[in-house]
C-alpha cells in the first residue's frame, strides 16, 4: 500500500561554500573549485585550524523575509531560508491556504547554540570569574533578550521555515550529527509515502564556523590542519588525508507525490526512491573498519527503492577525508556492490565544498538529483595518491558525462547513525510504468 | 490504516514524581506534586524559583557504567535510564541473548531506536568560560590555549543525539533510528515514527524515548521573560493559571509488531492505535487561539486508528498551564468532541513540563492509568475558566469511558501531536 506512492524531486536549492545558488555550486563541483580558504568569520590566528569552507558573499538582506523575522535568525537559518526559497521557486509550487496542511517539512538542524558574541556577553557579565554566577544572569542583557533565545533554540530553524512558507502539516527537526540532512530527506519521503503529506520541503542547514563550533572538532583532532594549502586540505580517499574541512550552508528540496507532480507537468529531477538507516553501535566517533552499519543502511535503502546494486551508477560518498571514515566506507561499499563495485562512479563532493555537518546529507541529495538530471558526475577533487585501502572507481581529474540510472548518497554521523538515500532517474521510473 | 497491530511491550519513565510509570501514577493519584523550590542553583531573587527536579539525583542509579558519566550530560542519563527500563520490562535484551549468533545479529539489525532530545543546553557552553577569562577577549589567545583549557570530549558531551548513540552501543540495537530535536513534540513523535517504521516493515521492534532536563538558569530566565513560566504554581485549565513550570525526566516505550511479540512471547501492556501531527505555521512561540493544530492532529490520529471521537475513553491533555495554550487546547477539544468529551486530565501540575520528554512520558502514565481504570484528577484545579468550558477536568479522579487514551502534546514552532493508545 505504502510503496505505491512514489515521490518526485521537483525543486532544489543550495547555499554552499562554493556558491550561493544551484548553478554556481554545481559548476564548482564539476571542476573541483575549492571552497576552502583561511577563516574570515573570526580571528582564527591562534587556532591549530585556521581554514574552513565558509559561505562567501552571502548578505542577510538577500533573504526575502521581513526585517522583524530576520532578527530571529542566526547565520544557518538565513542559509536555510535562502535555499528553501530557491527550491520552492524552482519547483514552481508552494504552500497555499488550501494545500498548507498537506505540506510537511523535515529539516536536519545544526546543534543548538548561541553565537560566540552572545556567549562572550554572558561570560563578561555573568561568568567573568570563569564560572557562571547565576545571580548575575538576572541583569545580563543577553540572558534576558528573547531574541537570543529564539535564535538559539533547536527548533528555531523549523519554526522559521514553516512560518515563512506557510507549512501546516507534519513538521520535524532531526539531529543525528552528520547524518541529519540525509535523515531529514528520508523522513520527508516516508511522510509522503504513508499519506501524511502530499508535498514536502525538506533539507538541512548548519554553520559551525565559529570559535566554539570549530573548537569542538579541534578538541577531537577531527579537522585537517593543512592551513597553508587550504584548497587541498579536503582530499577524501587520498593516502595523505588528515581530517575533514568544516563547511557551512544549506540544501533544500521540494518533494511531491509522483502522479500529482506529473499531472501538473512539473520538471522532475529524480525520484526520491529509497531511504535506509542503521546504527553502527560501535563507538561514538569511530566507524567500524569492516563497514558494519553503513552496509545495512545501503542495503536497506536499495531494497526500499526496489533497486539492485547493479542499477547504481553514482555514489555520492560520505567521504569526509578522515582516515577512518574513508576506509570504513570503502569496505562497506565493496561489501554492498561486490564484483560490480567498479561499475559505480564514486565521488565525495566534500573534497570541494567541505563538510556541511547537519546540512551535508541534504546538499549531497541535491547533488545526486543534479547528477541524474544533467547526466554528469562531479569529481572527487584532490585525489592524488590513492589510499590502497580506498579502492573504488573514484571520479578524478574531470567530471564524467554519463547517464545515471540510480544515484545514492551516504551520510554517517557521530553517534553511529548511518543514512543512505536512493534517487532514480525519471526515465527509469517511466520505463517501469507498468510495475509502478 | 495498517494491517498489522503495533503492540507496546514495555514502558519506562523517570521524573520528579518517581521512577517508573506506576510510581509516577501513584504520586499523581495521591495528589502529590514534585514541583518545589529549585535546588540546582541559588534562586534567591529569581522571579521563578520552582521546578520539578528528580529528587536525590544520582547518576549511578540511572546509569551504572561510571566511565560513561564523563561522556554524557544529565539529560542523557535520564534518557538512557528510561529506555533501559522499557527494554528490560519488554525483555528485549534477555531474549536476544538467548538466540544463537546469526539470529541475534538479525534481531539487532531489526531493532530500532527513536529518540526525542531537548537538543542542547546553555550550560555546556559555559565550559569555555575559564578559557574565555584567561584569553581576556583575545580570540587568538583563546585559540592558542584551547586544547590546554577545555576537555577534549567537550563536543561529545554536547551532542544532542548522545542517547541514541549510547543506547545503540549499550544494547546493540542497530536498526532504523533517529534523534528528533523538535522541542516538546519530540517525545510523542518518536512513538509515531517508531510505529511508522514497524508498519512499513523496516524493523520488528523499536524503543522510543524522550528525555530532557531543561532546569538550568539561562533556560528558566528566557522562558520566564517570554511569559511562558509561572512564578510558583502550574494550574492547568484553572482560571488562576499564569504559566508553566519545568520538570526533568525521560519516558520510553518498546513498540513491537504482533509477529515479533508473539514469536518471543513478549509481555503485552498496550497497543499503539494511531498518531497525528500538525503545525500551525505561527513561528517559534506564537500559537493560534482556535486550537486548529490540535484539532487536525487529533482528527488525523483518529483516522489513523480507525476510531471515532466517541471511542476515546480519556484525554491526557497537554495542559501546560499557560493562559493561551490551555484555552486553545480546550477550544480544540470542544471542536473535536463537542459536548460529549470523555474525562480530561493532565499531569504537568504534578511533575512539571518535561519539554522533549513530555508527550511520551505522559503516554506511559496514561497507559498505567487505563490499566488501573482511573483518570487521575488534577489535584490543584479548583476554579473553572470559562475559556476552558466544555473540558471535563476535575480535582478528583474520574473513570475512563473506554480502554483508549488520547495523549495531546504541543511544542514550539506551533507544532501539535496526538497519540492514541489502548491498554491490554
Amino acid at each position: 500500500m505504502d510503496t505505491h506512492r512514489r515521490v518526485a524531486i521537483t525543486g532544489i536549492g543550495m547555499v554552499t561554500p562554493v556558491g550561493n545558488d544551484v548553478e554556481t555550486t554545481w559548476d564548482a563541483l564539476l571542476t573541483g573549485r575549492s571552497g576552502t580558504a583561511p577563516i574570515t568569520l573570526f580571528d582564527a590566528s591562534g587556532f591549530p585550524v585556521r581554514i574552513a569552507a565558509e559561505v562567501k558573499g552571502f548578505r542577510a538582506e538577500d533573504v526575502d523575509v521581513p526585517r522583524k523575522t530576520l532578527k530571529l535568525t542566526n547565520r544557518s537559518h538565513r542559509f536555510a531560508l535562502a535555499a528553501a526559497e530557491q527550491a520552492l521557486r524552482d519547483a514552481g509550487i508552494r504552500p497555499q491556504p488550501d494545500t498548507a496542511a498537506r505540506w510537511c517539512c523535515a529539516v536536519g538542524a545544526g546543534m543548538m547554540t548561541s553565537s560566540y558574541g552572545e556567549l562572550a556577553e554572558t561570560h563578561d557579565h555573568s561568568g567573568a570569574s570563569g564560572e557562571l554566577d547565576a545571580g548575575l544572569l538576572l541583569s545580563d542583557p543577553a540572558a534576558n533578550d528573547p531574541l537570543v533565545f529564539c535564535r538559539s533554540q533547536a527548533s528555531a530553524g523549523l519554526a522559521l521555515v514553516t512560518s515563512c512558507f506557510g507549512i501546516e502539516g507534519y513538521a520535524t527537526a532531526v539531529h543525528t550529527a552528520c547524518a541529519s540532512g540525509g535523515q531529514a530527506l528520508g523522513t520527508a519521503l516516508k511522510l509522503i509515502r504513508r499519506g501524511s503529506a502530499d508535498f514536502a520541503l525538506a533539507g538541512g542547514f548548519d554553520s559551525m564556523v565559529s570559535p566554539i563550533g570549530i573548537s569542538g572538532f579541534v578538541l577531537l583532532s577531527a579537522l585537517s590542519t593543512d592551513n597553508d594549502t587550504p584548497e587541498r586540505a579536503s582530499r577524501p580517499f587520498d593516502l595523505s588525508r588528515n581530517g575533514f574541512v568544516l563547511g557551512e550552508g544549506a540544501g533544500f528540496l521540494v518533494l511531491e507525490e509522483w502522479e500529482a507532480a506529473r499531472r501538473r507537468g512539473a520538471r522532475i529531477y529524480a525520484e526520491l526512491a529509497g531511504d535506509g538507516n542503521s546504527l553502527s553501535s560501535y563507538r561514538i566517533t569511530d566507524s567500524p573498519p569492516d563497514g558494519d552499519g553503513p552496509i545495512q543502511a545501503m542495503r536497506a535503502a536499495l531494497a526500499d527503492a526496489g533497486a539492485a546494486p547493479g542499477d547504481v551508477d553514482y555514489l555520492n560518498a560520505h567521504g569526509t577525508s578522515t582516515g577512518m571514515n574513508d576506509r570504513s566506507e570503502t569496505a562497506a561499499v565493496r561489501a554492498v556492490f561486490g564484483d560490480g563495485v567498479d561499475n559505480v562512479s564514486v565521488s565525495s563532493t566534500k573534497s570541494t565544498m567541505g563538510h556541511l555537518i547537519a546540512a551535508a546529507g541534504a546538499v549531497e541529495g541535491v547533488v545526486c538529483a543534479l547528477a541524474i538530471h544533467r547526466s554528469e558526475v562531479p569529481i572527487n577533487a584532490n585525489l592524488v595518491d590513492r589510499d590502497p585501502e580506498c579502492d573504488l572507481n573514484i571520479v578524478t581529474g574531470a567530471a564524467r558525462r554519463q547517464r545515471v540510472r540510480v544515484a545514492i548518497s551516504n551520510s554517517f554521523g557521530f553517534g553511529g547513525s548511518n543514512s543512505c538515500i536512493v534517487l532514480r532517474n525519471p526515465l527509469e521510473v517511466d520505463g517501469k510504468g507498468a510495475q509502478g | 490504516m495498517s494491517g498489522s497491530r503495533i503492540l507496546i511491550t514495555g514502558t519506562g519513565a523517570v521524573c520528579g514524581a518517581g521512577m517508573g510509570p506506576e510510581a509516577i501514577l501513584d504520586a499523581v493519584c495521591a495528589g502529590r506534586s514534585a514541583l518545589a523550590p529549585i535546588t540546582l542553583w541559588d534562586t534567591a531573587g529569581w522571579p521563578c524559583r520552582v521546578a520539578a527536579e528528580i529528587p536525590d539525583f544520582n547518576p549511578r542509579t540511572l546509569v551504572e557504567d561510571r566511565k560513561l558519566h564523563k561522556l554524557i550530560r544529565r539529560t542523557d542519563l535520564v534518557g538512557i535510564y528510561a529506555a533501559g527500563s522499557a527494554l528490560a520490562a519488554a525483555g528485549v535484551v534477555t531474549h536476544r541473548d538467548s538466540l544463537e549468533e546469526s539470529a541475534a545479529a538479525t534481531f539487532n539489525d531489526r531493532s530500532g531506536v527513536f529518540v526525542g532530545s531537548g537538543g542542547g543546553n546553555y550550560q555546556n557552553q559555559y565550559d569555555f568560560f575559564p578559557l574565555m577569562t584567561e584569553a581576556h577577549g583575545d580570540l587568538a589567545a583563546f585559540g592558542r590555549e584551547l586544547t590546554n583549557a577545555v576537555n577534549p570530549m567537550w563536543l561529545l558531551r554536547t551532542l544532542p543525539n548522545n542517547v541514541l548513540g549510547h543506547l545503540g552501543i549499550k544494547y546493540m540495537l542497530k536498526g532504523p533510528n533517529t534523534c528528533i530535536t523538535n522541542h516538546s513534540c519530540a517525545g510523542a513523535q518518536t512513538v509515531i515514527e517508531a510505529a511508522a517504521a514497524l508498519r512499513a516493515g523496516e524493523a520488528d521492534r523499536a524503543v522510543a524515548v524522550g528525555h530532557d532536563t531543561p532546569i538550568e538558569p539561562e533556560m528558566v530566565l528566557y522562558y520566564y521573560r517570554l511569559g511562558l513560566l509561572a512564578s510558583s504554581e502550574l494550574l492547568p485549565f484553572d482560571a488562576r493559571r499564569t504559566g508553566s513550570l519545568f520538570g526533568e525526566g525521560g519516558g520510553a516505550m518498546v513498540l513491537e509488531t504482533e509477529a515479533s511479540a508473539a514469536a518471543r512471547g513478549a509481555p503485552i501492556v498496550g497497543e499503539y492505535l494511531g498518531g497525528g501531527y500538525a503545525c500551525e505555521a505561527q513561528g517559534l512561540i506564537a500559537i493560534r487561539d482556535d486550537g486548529d493544530g490540535v484539532v487536525r492532529a487529533v482528527r488525523q490520529a483518529l483516522d489513523d486508528a480507525g476510531l471515532r471521537a466517541a471511542d476515546v475513553g480519556m484525554i491526557v491533555a497537554h495542559g501546560n498551564g499557560t493562559p493561551q495554550s490551555d484555552a486553545s487546547e480546550a477550544a480544540a477539544i470542544r471542536t473535536v468532541f463537542g459536548t460529549a468529551s470523555p474525562p480530561v486530565t493532565g499531569f504537568k501540575w504534578s511533575f512539571g513540563h518535561l519539554i522533549a520528554a513530555a508527550g511520551i512520558l505522559e503516554a506511559t502514565v496514561a497507559l498505567a492509568s487505563l490499566k488501573r481504570g482511573t483518570v487521575p484528577g488534577i489535584a490543584v484545579w479548583s476554579r473553572p475558566d470559562p475559556d476552558c468550558a466544555g473540558v471535563p477536568v476535575s480535582a478528583s479522579a474520574q473513570t475512563p469511558t473506554s480502554d483508549v487514551a488520547l495523549v495531546i502534546c504541543r511544542g514550539f514552532a506551533s507544532t501539535n501531536a496526538a497519540l492514541l493508545i489502548r491498554a491490554l
